[in-house]
């Protein structure tokens, strides 16, 4: 009885630890979730302040005068369709690499490599390429560099889904007469359906997040909502319950979406490696 | 009878069956490949011949000025690209050194058992998946010398104001808010670690007289290496190529304190429009990338997780 209540004694107070640290930790997300809820006055006062009445002027002026939503369409265009893109050329090459043998692992590794590339190595020649092609500000400019760029991530993470459903599935179904693509399409497709939504998901983030390519490419058609953050450090101190509204509306589906897949985190991260 | 018959010859189909054909994978693989090849690769052989010419966009008919490897030694002899090279090395180094200390202690204690434990196992991941762009805007206003939150509470608990972004201090706050951002990733892939650590080991352990600490140091940290090793090659690559955080906070600046590779070459890109100069440095950078993270990578992976049955 005694040790049992001296470890939910414990187990209290490692709660109450726990509180402090993320309350100190996570206080610069908070403190710009707040700034989207509180006059922009109030966030740059001296005291600031830190019990305020909240209020949506933020999103207003973000949505009425800076005409946020065209930012966010875009976003959420290039994102969507990139997303597809990537799974659907990525899910076969991910399967066929599942199943090559040893010798393949070379091949592996070097499209790990393609992925350590930074991108502004490319960035300039990628610029020259699409002004040349005239594609200069196009969603499908950076949609066709989203998807290169987000490719080996793709296969590797898909890959690692494929090898956990057991070989004698596709041995069993080849023996009775199916082609690879029957086994890849009416089999393995089904069974792996949790992995590709989770690569999704991944590569979802990563490219709703992209900055650098969308600074390069884009100029007043398709900007995306990381952008406009470059917008608003211009017109700095001026409208900053604005910038915390759009900052907010930015990194919320993230989140949401990283609190779904928080089982396929680690997997994800590690591309599947440490098991 | 019959089963004794068909074993070996079954046994050898299966083995037959069981191999991919060469000709699927390639067939499988090339549209992924294609596009890879198509959309990283072309640029790449482009801006290296153009690293050889002296093309700038504001001299007219540059582009047809073949001047062999001039960029690469005018590059390699400026004072700014080594000024960038130790910036980038800098920033890698201490960021991720900090951001691994700092992952072990928050797994560890994660680890532990307490009420809620998963809830903060899901706000600890908030920082990392935030849009690096947003990121490096708010600490910006975190930062601000005289209105900035950070500051005043220095001052309330009676200590001195520091000027985050000036000359001297401006390296030291990107890291600081590559640490907040990036830590999770370490803690993340720690705990998973720390998950798949036997438990009877460590009781057994234990009942041959060990403290927590020498578990720690003789059980658990060798346990947790090749976690460490995975995520420290991650955030090494990340942070060779980390841009948009940077580029918000301070634009490089003040000077060029917290310029680093990637930020010189976007300046050198789009500010100066100096092409023959800047995809030079992009060879060169890509080299460096390479010669750090590759052999990391190569390490890791190659054999990894190969054949899981």
């Amino acid at each position: 009885m005694a040790i049992k209540s001296n470890r939910t004694a414990r187990k209290a107070v490692l709660t109450l630890f726990w509180c402090v640290l993320a309350f100190l930790y996570l206080f610069p997300y908070t403190w710009m979730v707040l700034t989207g809820f509180r006059h922009g006055v109030d966030t740059i006062s001296m005291p600031p302040r830190f019990i305020f009445e909240p209020t949506l002027a933020g999103f207003r002026h973000l949505f009425e005068v800076t005409g946020f939503q065209k930012y966010i369409i875009n976003s959420a265009v290039v994102t969507i369709v990139s997303v597809l893109l990537v799974i659907c050329v990525s899910a076969p090459a991910a399967y066929a690499l599942a199943h090559v043998s040893k010798r393949g692992g070379t091949l592996l590794v070097a499209i790990l490599i393609a992925r350590i590339i930074p991108g502004i190595a490319i960035g300039v020649p990628v610029y020259l390429i699409a002004t040349r092609l005239h594609q200069l500000d196009t969603y499908q400019a950076l949609v066709v560099i989203n998807v290169a760029v987000n490719i080996p991530f793709a296969i590797w993470l898909m890959r690692s889904f494929f090898m956990e459903v057991h070989p004698t599935l596709r041995e069993a179904a080849i023996s009775d007469g199916c082609s690879e693509w029957q086994v890849f399409t009416k089999i393995m497709l089904p069974l792996v359906l949790g992995g590709m939504l989770a690569t999704s998901v991944f590569v979802f983030i990563a490219v709703w997040n992209e900055f650098l390519f969308a600074l390069i490419l884009t100029t007043s058609v398709s900007p995306t909502a990381p952008l406009a953050m470059l917008g608003f450090r211009t017109q700095y101190g001026v409208q900053w319950d604005a910038v915390g509204a759009a900052a907010f509306l930015v990194s919320t589906p993230v989140i949401i979406f990283a609190f779904i897949m928080q089982r396929y985190l680690v997997q994800g991260l590690t591309m599947g490696s440490v098991k | 009878m019959t089963i004794s018959q068909t074993i070996p010859g079954d046994a050898v189909a299966v083995r037959r069956r069981r191999r991919i054909r060469i000709s699927t994978v390639v067939w499988f693989t090339l549209p992924a490949a294609a596009i890879m090849l198509l959309v990283l690769g072309v640029p790449l052989v482009y801006s290296f011949y153009y690293s050889l010419t002296g093309w700038s966009l504001v001299i007219p008919g540059s582009d047809q000025d073949f001047i062999g490897l001039l960029n690469y030694t005018d590059v390699l002899r400026s004072s700014e690209f080594w000024a960038a090279i130790r910036v980038t090395l800098i920033y890698a180094v201490v960021a991720v050194s900090l951001e691994c200390a700092l992952g072990i202690l928050f797994a560890v204690l994660l680890n532990l058992e307490f009420f809620g434990r998963g809830l903060f196992r899901s706000l600890m991941l908030i920082p990392m998946v935030i849009t690096p762009a947003v990121v490096g805007i708010f600490w910006k206003l975190l930062y601000e010398q005289d209105s900035g939150v950070f500051n005043y509470l220095l001052v309330t608990l009676g200590l001195e104001a520091v000027p985050w972004l000036s000359l001297t201090v401006a390296l030291a706050s990107v890291i600081i808010m590559d640490v907040w951002q990036s830590t999770p990733f370490f803690t993340l892939i720690i705990l998973a670690g720390l998950q798949s650590l036997d438990r009877d080991t460590v009781s057994a352990a234990q009942a041959d007289g060990a403290n927590a600490l020498q578990v720690f140091r003789y059980l658990t940290l060798p346990h947790l290496v090749p976690y460490i090793m995975i995520a420290a090659a991650f955030r090494i690559i990340g942070v060779m190529a980390d841009f948009d955080k940077i580029f918000l906070l301070t634009l490089g600046g003040p000077g060029n304190v917290t310029t680093t590779l990637s930020v010189y070459a976007y300046n050198t890109g789009f500010k100066v429009f100096d092409i023959g100069r800047t995809t030079a440095i992009s060879w060169i950078y890509v080299v460096f990338v390479l010669a750090i993270s590759a052999p990391l990578i190569w390490r890791l992976f190659r054999g990894a997780s190969v054949n899981r049955h």
